[in-house]
């Protein structure tokens, strides 16, 4: 068994190796991955809509050990990771980590946004630093706004798209 | 077979489990074989094995089968698995009764992969590669299974 405290490692093994087979495979890998959460986000996000999204990474804050900080406004959703375990667990590896990393994150949880009419910002900030800010607004032109600030901005599958 | 020591494993993470990412296990699982064969799974559990566990690997080569053994202890026992370690002059025997990992992927997936236990399986191999022991991983009915470390003959 690779324990559930060491996915992450193995994710990271599994990312290095799609990303010499190209971006496409690894696309395809996010959205394998974005079905698989469909089951514990899509009827959540459907029916409480931003108070649905703040129970999902509230669970997660708490199940996976992040230190984070939930917002809701009127307009948006807003989570700051404050010390990602994930990405932490894959930089105190002694393997190397993938250099993108990060890009899961947006990869799988921007094609559940878009289909349900949500606008994912998505910052990562640096790709070496286990912090990021996700922002999820209702309306486009509030998240277009947002994304000129963003320091490091993540796209998705489909993410050009919109 | 084991030098005991107390020095904390390279990773001794504490804290919430999350289970979930078994399923995740899962479907990576199924999505690498289905698209790039099971040669390719292989390889990526094995570069687990030697990379990531680096620590354990290196303490299984200087002839000390003790880290994988305090490994096993520490993360089977934060899942909740009902197993057993049985240590002897001649092998280290773990008796794995109720693997959580399988059966919380049973419970959340629409199917457990066939090839689910390649994980341990192929990591295991890879643990061992080229040191004195061998690991031999005998899977004994769904969610249950021996893993046995014994000296190379």
């Amino acid at each position: 068994m690779i324990p559930s405290d060491h996915f992450t490692r193995f994710y990271n093994e599994v990312f290095k190796f799609l990303e010499t087979q190209g971006e496409d495979a690894l696309q395809e890998y996010w959205l394998e991955i974005s079905k698989n959460q469909d089951k514990h986000t899509v009827d959540l996000f459907r029916e409480k809509g931003l108070e649905g999204m703040r129970e999902y990474w509230d669970h997660i804050r708490i199940e996976e050990n992040c230190d984070l900080d939930l917002d809701i406004n009127d307009d948006r959703l807003e989570l700051r990771m404050n010390a990602c375990p994930s990405l932490g667990k894959v930089l105190d590896n002694d393997a190397d980590p993938m250099g993108r990393y990060c890009d899961h994150c947006a990869g799988w949880i921007g094609p559940i946004l878009d289909r349900l009419g949500y606008h994912l910002v998505y910052d990562v900030i640096d790709r070496k630093k286990p912090q990021c800010v996700m922002q999820v607004f209702k309306d486009q032109e509030k998240a277009h706004l947002a994304e000129k600030q963003a320091k490091l901005l993540m796209g998705w599958p489909g993410k050009a798209d919109k | 077979m084991i030098i005991p020591d107390n020095k904390p494993l390279r990773y001794n993470e504490e804290g919430n489990v999350h289970m979930d990412f078994h399923g995740a296990t899962n479907t990576t699982i199924d999505f690498i074989i289905k698209n790039y064969g099971v040669d390719v799974m292989d390889q990526i559990f094995a570069r687990v094995g030697k990379d990531v566990y680096a620590d354990i690997r290196r303490h299984l080569t200087a002839g000390n089968a003790g880290e994988l053994v305090k490994h096993w202890r520490h993360f089977f026992d934060r899942e909740g698995a009902d197993y057993s370690i049985d240590i002897n002059d001649d092998e280290i025997v773990l008796s794995v009764r109720h693997c959580t990992a399988y059966h919380h992927v049973k419970k959340i997936a629409p199917k457990v992969s066939d090839h689910f236990c390649d994980q341990t399986i192929k990591t295991n191999e890879a643990l061992a590669e080229g040191g004195p022991f061998t690991i031999a991983t005998e899977i004994t009915g769904p969610g249950s299974c021996r893993q046995i470390i014994r000296k190379r003959s």
